[in-house]
């Protein structure tokens, strides 16, 4: 066993590491402040991070991206994360489309599209499954039921597919240049036989984007309503074949899925670092009753139950990069994305404890890490989520 | 015996107060548009609306004009009022169990004088700017405390009998809508802790006497640019004292003698927060009960998923619980002099206060999670829920703090007197 990262992971570590506490930390509670749903939202730090690499870190080498590995990947959305959770999601979004991309797409869509997403900085990438009574949380539906999955309709109109329904919660939603949305083809067989998966640029006649989500945690990060109202995608954007949404999006064939697992729970790795820090920090400097809270037995305590459990998921997290490096694939993937939540919303909690309220006031990035946190409950700690995980146990 | 069956006038209470917040309470609290903005300013016509129900008297003795409600009675209608606006809530608990506790101190004409100005206003609200040297006594462990409290405000009696008072209070609760601020102020420099401390009434309009703005929700900055943001349920604001004459007769209680912040009103105002709290958990509850209930996913109302359901059980114990531990501690209050057995020597409203906040704060996340994605939308009331339910952490001391005071009353340990740091 050889714990290590090489000469390569290493450097982009540190990369990750200055651009986060340059850039990234000094505005990452001044954007959080900031009113309403779209608004936190910031191109500036997006083009700086994406000239240093960080928007098209696993576009493959052969097509002109760095091409990093599973474990380079989760290092850097870690050291990201600490700097801002939500920031660094922001640029992870993309990698996972570019698996998509490279896995799944014809030579024709990868010229199409992963060339413009290479040269625009400015290029940001969503996919859209879930629908306000379908997706990812949807409560265990019987998969064969052709009513259980996503309704957008799309229909075939010579050489192209006219789309109608609507998307929720899409992440970049209201920045993304290029969408993946999945959309059902044939309503009367269930959803992986029915669904097709279609590449849908922002430009696209008759298609729009509706409400931008307001949240309370991951501000940064932009969480809309796709709206299509007839919007004509041409046939040459099917993803894999008609009526294969299930194969081409999700199965592990693509990377897609088995990232998407892992980027949750590498982001948590970044938050926890940062709690850590702050606490240790904190009760070294800060006295209660003549005692600094650094040696008073509660918070030692603490202290070494957020230690542990940060770097427990650290290790999970970078087995399972490690394995997706090897082509295992497992259902450890979706085990750490579940066990990140329980970890991520512990250790800001007990930060929150440590730092306590002084009079009226309360640290704002304690309360931020604690709201970032809660996004975990239903993204990737869900019961859905997790029971759905057993279907991976083999 | 202690008897948990409650009397019809209090049935009849809980009534009329879940039927005003269903009605005035929720839609104006709960609407997008104040849900959605960080700062959400007090709902003051509300706070209008529930004096003229009577709740800024409702700890008030009868005699004295109020509804004379005891701890167990303004625990019910504190619950309510939780379930609707915990800052208006927080609000009438102050203001209540302080009209409950500081005119009853004064002199006949001044009580008199006084009561009748609190009595004919609306929007007349009370606040204390406490000192308790013994809030963080929980850290010093089996240990004389070390009094690392800020400095005290001071008061000169003058030769006519009127009092000087200097000095500042970072964080008085109510201070933004009071009308009349209680004081504890040291009259006896000689001596330390809680000894040669005085209450004094002062008058909002009193010369001298400044309510610093309230602190804003977000984009304020202490010290070394470290930001802040506020955390406290209820108006709350600094107030200064410069050169404040107030008249001899506004003096509570005996001079050198204030106890306010530590005698039985403050247990009681502790307990009544933790109803508050409990309010605020229970409405997080029956609003995902209800969502559940109508939600459909996989073919059935989500309340029939076993996932929801052990949800939902573990939000139900935990309130029944924190509901039964509020009203032992409450109806201990309301009879000082009989034995409750089990649980005698503990500070029940300290217990009742802690395993409030952390059942509540459990409840919210819960209840939340129900919700999937639209638990953290801000448009909706959930995220404002755990956010509120985390607020109550530190609402009095920190938890850790409490809980060590519980360790030290299990173990019967007597703190000897402050030593200044």
């Amino acid at each position: 066993m050889d714990f290590s990262l090489n000469e390569e992971q290493r450097g982009w570590q540190v990369e990750a590491r200055k651009f986060a506490e340059e850039e990234i930390r000094p505005i990452s509670i001044a954007r959080d402040q900031i009113e309403g749903g779209l608004e936190p939202w910031d191109w500036n730090i997006i083009e700086k991070g994406s000239k240093l690499g960080f928007r098209t870190l696993a576009v493959p080498k052969e097509w002109g991206g760095p091409g990093a590995d599973f474990v380079t990947q989760a290092v850097v959305m870690a050291e990201l994360a600490k700097g801002d959770s939500a920031m660094s999601k922001a640029f992870s979004q993309n990698w996972k489309w570019s698996h998509l991309i490279a896995s799944a797409c014809t030579d024709d869509q990868k010229e199409r599209f992963l060339k413009p997403f290479l040269a625009d900085h400015r290029y940001v990438m969503g996919r859209g499954i879930t629908e306000p009574n379908a997706g990812s949380d949807n409560r265990m539906p019987p998969e064969d039921d052709p009513k259980a999955g996503f309704r957008l309709r799309a229909v075939r109109d010579g050489d192209e597919w006219i789309l109608n329904g609507e998307k929720c919660f899409i992440a970049n939603g209201s920045v993304g240049s290029l969408f993946f949305v999945d959309a059902r083809t044939n309503p009367d067989v269930n959803v992986k036989q029915g669904g097709t998966l279609f590449m849908v640029p922002k430009t696209t006649p008759g298609f729009r984007v509706g409400k931008v989500f307001n949240k309370r945690g991951w501000r940064f990060y932009q969480n809309a309503e796709l709206i299509f109202e007839n919007a004509r995608i041409p046939h040459a954007n099917v993803v894999g074949g008609v009526g294969g949404a299930a194969k081409s999006g999700r199965g592990d064939n693509t990377g897609g899925d088995l990232f998407g697992d892992l980027e949750l729970a590498a982001n948590a790795v970044g938050v926890c670092d940062d709690a850590v820090q702050m606490s240790m920090t904190f009760a070294k400097a800060h006295k209660r009753v003549g005692k600094y809270l650094f040696e008073q037995q509660l918070v030692q305590l603490k202290l070494n139950e957020m230690m542990a459990l940060t770097e427990a998921l650290r290790s999970y997290v970078m087995r399972v990069a490690w394995m997706h490096d090897q082509g295992t694939h497992s259902a450890n993937a979706g085990l750490v994305m579940n066990w990140s939540t329980d970890v991520i919303q512990r250790v800001t909690r007990l930060n929150m404890e440590i730092h306590g309220a002084e009079g009226c006031m309360m640290n704002a990035r304690v309360d931020k890490l604690v709201r970032d946190a809660m996004v975990w409950t239903h993204l990737a700690g869900d019961t859905v989520q997790r029971v759905k995980i057993l279907k991976r146990i083999k | 015996m202690y008897d948990l069956q409650l009397t019809p006038e209090q049935l009849e209470m809980r009534e009329t107060i879940r039927d005003f917040v269903t009605r005035e309470v929720k839609p104006p609290a709960l609407h997008p548009t104040r849900l959605e903005p960080f700062e959400k300013p007090l709902l003051a016509d509300v706070l209008t609306q529930a004096s003229q129900m009577g709740l800024r008297m409702l700890a008030l003795p009868e005699e004295a004009g109020g509804a004379g409600a005891d701890c167990l009675t303004s625990c019910i209608v504190m619950e309510e009022l939780g379930a609707g606006d915990v800052d208006v809530a927080m609000a009438l608990a102050h203001t209540s169990g302080l009209a409950r506790s500081i005119f009853d101190g004064l002199a006949p004409e001044p009580r008199k004088r006084l009561l009748q100005q609190f009595i004919g206003d609306d929007g007349y609200h009370l606040a204390i700017a406490a000192y308790d040297p013994a809030a963080q006594a929980g850290w010093s462990y089996h240990r004389p405390l070390i009094d690392d409290h800020e400095p005290v405000p001071t008061a000169v009696k003058q030769s006519n009998g009127d009092w000087i008072i200097n000095g500042t209070v970072s964080l008085v609760p109510n201070a933004p809508i009071a009308k009349l601020i209680a004081v504890e102020v040291r009259t006896d420099p000689k001596k330390t802790g809680s000894n040669g401390m005085t209450t004094l009434l002062v008058p909002r309009e009193t010369r001298g006497l400044t309510v610093r703005p309230q602190v804003k929700a977000t984009g304020a900055t202490r010290g070394n640019d470290e930001a802040i943001i506020r955390w406290h349920h209820g108006p709350a604001a600094a107030v200064a004292f410069e050169d404040c004459r107030v008249s001899g007769d506004h003096l509570v209680g005996k001079e050198g003698q204030s106890t306010l912040a530590r005698g039985p009103a403050a247990a009681r105002g502790l307990v009544e927060v933790a109803a508050v709290n409990l309010g605020l958990g229970r409405v997080a509850y029956e609003t995902a009960v209800d969502y559940a209930g109508i939600r459909r996913q996989g073919g059935r109302n989500i309340i029939e998923h076993q996932s929801i359901g052990g949800k939902l059980a573990d939000c139900a114990i935990r309130l029944e619980l924190a509901r039964n531990m509020i009203w032992k501690a409450a109806w201990v209050l309301d009879h000082p002099d009989v034995q409750v057995g089990s649980g005698a020597e503990l500070p029940l409203h300290v217990v009742a206060r802690v395993y409030t906040a952390q059942a509540v704060h459990e409840v919210t996340l819960l209840a939340a999670e129900c919700f999937g994605a639209m638990g953290v939308m801000r448009d909706m009331p959930l995220q404002k829920y755990v956010h509120d339910g985390m607020v109550f952490f530190h609402q009095d001391d920190s938890d850790d703090a409490a809980k060590l005071r519980i360790a030290e009353a299990l173990a019967g340990y007597e703190r000897p007197l402050a030593q200044t740091a």
